[in-house]
């Protein structure tokens, strides 16, 4: 038997391998934004906060940090209102041309980011929303609503189908059930998907580096210190960056796995 | 004579190209317990869900005290109902699952909660008021949604199947649970199930349902005794159906020649104007005797036991008789005994002619 | 899962509010804005400004081009390179965690492995350019041992390090998921019929998990055929890609027509490659 302990052994050493590919440029990031050397390698030098002393207290950061924000914060209820009503469409309506509807409902992210931009970008144009805050807002809220869209339709689907017509049996109107059965019972989920949203809002940088304009975003500003030497405030950055979207996705998938023990409402 | 609280008129349901419903007309009087019983896809639930209001019919109407309720939305009725899946609300607590139909109807938080928990507590599980639905068992969530159906006090109660994933021993207790309540309270009670015993154990009267329509509607009593055709006949009970042409008859008692042979049964109008046609007749399996000879009775046949059912201290033998008809013989356990059958064995089936229920043609 | 009952068959406003919403938004701002990025390949420019028109002169001067045709070739072989590496090393993972590993133990997983994708790529990516810079962590640890310094950057390698960054977690799930959901007793039942455990897992696993992997090969292709970050910060981005192609033209040259008939053929390229690899999928077996 110590072929198959071998291979588990190796196996199990891979998928180490595999989570320390994946984690290895945040890791690395968190490591050297605290390194007082300019530029990352090994050895390290001494710990420092400098960096980060240096990108707070870089207006254009504030205001671009700012920004970033107010825009995942818009986005987050803006996408989150239209998965809502997407996936709600989805578990109570059939109709002709259902298909064709979750179709547009479900393909943003099936379209490359550049080619969003640039479509983003000459439309927005041409009615005059481009180059403004509101020009990223509306890009990512078409972005973002499958994430919101998917999360909820997933809660949905556990909820027992005769909960609204219970609540209809008992004088509730097709507002009141909404109001006092659907959204009690898909408020996790609708959590989730605002921090999920406001997640993929926060990082986005493509189609945002088209459309914004000179209301920079975090990622946009990003990249264009990319654009020239090596900065090492990128890692104070990118660290700040990834602490926050880490914290809501993290409580997004918490939220999702620890309500579905507790559920079903049925007879059992 | 009660007075009528519900009807069905020439009501039709169609799912786009199926009938579930084919013109039903039934009326359903105050204060009775009516089942509604059939296997799947029967039409029961279709029935019982037009009543609510969740299904307009195609066409005909659906009138309550009077009134037509097609137009009506099911908010606006008060047809409050015990779902299959009890759909509790998993968000709230006992109590305030309890209360919701009077939230919907503005009664102001003190008086809800307090007729709650009253209802909680005829229920036998007012200390349960503030646990989780997820927290009570099977039988207690059962109480709670037949609280939170009640409490509005309404004149009719619509049950789907209430009791059909319980255990066999709680479903004995919730039955008596309904039953004394519907007793107490005088509200209509229109139950849907597919089981025979939850039916007869309960209802004042059943509706048969095959198919989109109305078999038969009877007390259990008749339903059982006197089926009025064929289906209601294999449905109900274990009944032996025989089929043979009126050979004689005299005014008082007819003669029919089967297959099994000649056997003698009162007379029915029907059947007496019959002469030389086929008729069908019933004899309930309880209403026969077994014994391993002959013992020259009127009706007597000859069959060969196949196998044997215990339910309790009733013992159903399933016999086959010569031309491969099934046959059922219901007797208790010490009569069993007497006989001391094995499978194979040939056997004598006999009946009073007392016993026979002609079947209308 | 049945469909809930038609509280009532007309069209009203509850109705309207849910179902309308998403139309209004996605025609507005998805389709209308893809749409009309197709017509802007058929306009002119002239003197720096657009002009509305119907001409197919930008599609014959772009499809007329050496560096077009280049960068589509290199863009098509540099995602399916980055398809198989990625399908394949995937592999040894995701069986590991639909195998080898309890159910909390894989749940725990796939939880972590969720998380980075949805964190900022392109800090990600710097991140890998600084880690495998001539002096940067991977070289400093290997002259430690007396190696290198080898050049990872500017180069085929580079690009398809960070595809791999940013498309191995979601293959490694969605492999994960396909696995952990076959049939244990169809595997037992070919071992025990005498397949060997290696045939086994060619013979019956694959073909089994077949839909799941083909979905997870065909989003990494998606993503790295239309991804910019890694070919320009990790690849050198020259010879330039696709959507390097689109940024160039659009940031510096400001020909936005042009850059609309690079976007079109991506996306027509894609709707084939999407199309063909759907219909492998679900092809059902006996037709080969």
């Amino acid at each position: 038997m110590s072929r198959d302990r071998s291979l588990l052994w190796f196996l199990r050493l891979y998928l180490l391998a595999v989570f320390g590919f994946v984690f290895a440029p945040i890791v690395a990031s968190l490591v050297f934004s605290f390194n007082s050397d300019r530029f990352p390698t090994i050895p390290l030098g001494s710990f420092t906060f400098k960096w980060y002393v240096q990108v707070w207290g870089n207006e254009s950061m504030r205001e671009a940090m700012l920004n970033s924000v107010i825009v995942a914060a818009v986005v987050s209820v803006a996408s989150t209102f239209i998965g809502f009503c997407t996936a709600y469409t989805d578990y109570r309506y059939r109709f002709f041309g259902k298909n064709l509807y979750l179709g547009l409902a479900l393909l943003p992210p099936t379209i490359p980011l550049v080619i969003m931009g640039l479509a983003m970008l000459a439309w927005l144009s041409r009615i005059g929303l481009s180059g403004h805050i509101w020009s990223v807002m509306i890009a990512h809220t078409v972005m973002c609503s499958p994430f919101a869209m998917a999360v909820i339709r997933l809660r949905l689907a556990q909820m027992d189908e005769n909960l609204e017509p219970a609540a209809w049996n008992l004088g509730a109107t097709e507002w009141g059930a909404m109001r006092h059965v659907v959204l009690p019972f898909t408020m996790p989920a609708i959590v989730a998907a605002l921090c999920l949203t406001a997640a993929v809002s926060f990082d986005e940088f493509a189609v945002a580096w088209f459309v914004s304009g000179i209301n920079k975003t975090v990622p946009v500003v990003i990249l264009e210190i990319l654009q020239g030497n090596v900065d090492p405030q990128i890692n104070a950055i990118g660290t700040f960056v990834f602490m926050t979207s880490m914290t809501l996705i993290v409580f997004a998938q918490v939220l999702l796995l620890t309500r579905q023990k507790k559920q079903v409402g049925t007879n059992e | 004579m009660s007075e009528v609280l519900v009807e069905f008129d020439n009501a039709v349901k169609r799912f786009g190209s199926v009938e579930a419903v084919k013109r039903m007309n039934l009326e359903i009087y105050r204060g009775e317990f009516l089942a509604l019983m059939g296997s799947s896809g029967c039409g029961k639930t279709t029935t019982l869900r037009m009543l609510a209001g969740l299904e307009k019919p195609t066409e005909g109407q659906v009138r309550l005290s009077g009134k037509e309720m097609n137009d009506v939305g099911a908010h606006e009725r008060d047809t409050p109902m015990v779902w299959q899946s009890l759909a509790l609300f998993p968000f709230l607590n006992a109590r305030e699952n309890v209360e919701f139909g009077l939230r919907m109807r503005g009664v102001k938080k003190a008086e809800r909660s307090r007729r709650a928990l009253e209802w909680l507590a005829r229920m036998d599980i007012g200390d349960l008021a503030e646990r989780d639905v997820a927290q009570l068992s099977g039988g207690q969530r059962q109480r709670v949604a037949l609280a939170r159906s009640l409490v509005t006090e309404p004149e009719l109660l619509l049950l789907d199947e209430p009791l059909s994933a319980l255990d066999a021993n709680l479903v004995i207790r919730m039955q008596g649970v309904l039953t004394r309540l519907q007793r107490e309270l005088g509200i209509t009670f229109v139950y849907v199930t597919h089981s025979q015993s939850e039916a007869f154990a309960m209802a004042n009267r059943i509706v048969i349902m095959n198919e989109g329509e109305i078999a038969q509607i009877g007390s259990p009593k008749e339903i059982y005794r006197t089926p009025s055709n064929r289906f209601v006949a294999q449905f109900v009970g274990r009944n032996n159906i025989l089929t043979g042409e009126v050979t004689s008859q005299d005014g008082r008692s007819v003669s029919v020649r089967t297959e099994l042979g000649e056997f003698n049964m009162p007379a029915t109008a029907e059947a007496s104007s019959l002469l030389g046609q086929s008729i069908s007749f019933v004899v309930g399996a309880d209403r026969v005797a077994l014994n391993r000879q002959p013992r020259g009775s009127v009706n007597e046949l000859s069959c060969q036991l196949i196998s044997e059912e215990f339910i309790g201290s009733v013992v159903t033998l399933y016999l086959e008789a010569p031309d491969g008809t099934e046959l059922k013989a219901q007797i208790q356990q010490r009569e069993l005994d007497e006989i001391n059958p094995e499978p194979g064995m040939s056997l004598w089936l006999s009946w009073e002619p007392s016993q026979t229920h002609i079947l209308p043609h | 899962m049945t469909i809930p009952t038609e509280h009532s068959r007309r069209w009203n406003g509850y109705l309207l509010t849910w179902r309308l919403p998403m139309i209004v938004w996605q025609v507005l701002f998805f389709l209308v804005p893809l749409i009309f990025m197709v017509v802007l390949s058929f306009w002119l420019v002239k003197n720096y400004r657009m002009e509305p028109a119907l001409v197919g002169i930008n599609w014959s001067k772009m499809m007329s081009r050496d560096y077009f045709w280049d960068a589509y070739w290199r863009t098509l072989a540099l995602a399916a390179g980055a398809t198989v590496v990625t399908s394949l090393l995937a592999f040894p993972a995701s069986f590991a965690l639909a195998f080898k590993v309890s159910e909390n133990a894989r749940r725990w997983a796939v939880f972590l492995l969720i998380i980075p994708f949805f964190t900022s790529y392109i800090v990600r990516a710097y991140a890998w350019q600084v880690i495998l810079a001539q002096s940067g962590v991977i070289n400093s640890l290997f002259s430690m041992v007396g190696l290198g310094p080898y050049t990872m950057l500017n180069s085929a390698f580079g690009t398809i390090v960070g595809y791999l960054a940013l498309t191995l977690p979601l293959v490694v799930v969605l492999q994960t998921f396909s696995l952990a959901s076959i049939d244990r007793s169809l595997i037992e039942a070919a071992h025990n019929l005498g397949c060997g455990r290696i045939k086994t897992v060619f013979l019956v696993i694959l073909p089994l998990a077949k839909i799941g992997f083909i979905v997870g090969a065909l989003f990494c292709f998606i993503l790295s055929f239309g991804d910019f970050v890694s070919p320009y910060y990790l690849g050198g981005s020259k010879p330039p890609t696709l959507s390097i192609l689109i940024i160039d033209t659009t940031k510096s040259g400001q020909q936005w027509p042009r850059a609309a008939v690079v976007a079109v053929t991506m996306i027509v390229t894609l709707f084939i490659i999407a199309f063909t690899a759907v219909t492998l999928a679900y092809r059902k077996p006996g037709r080969t």
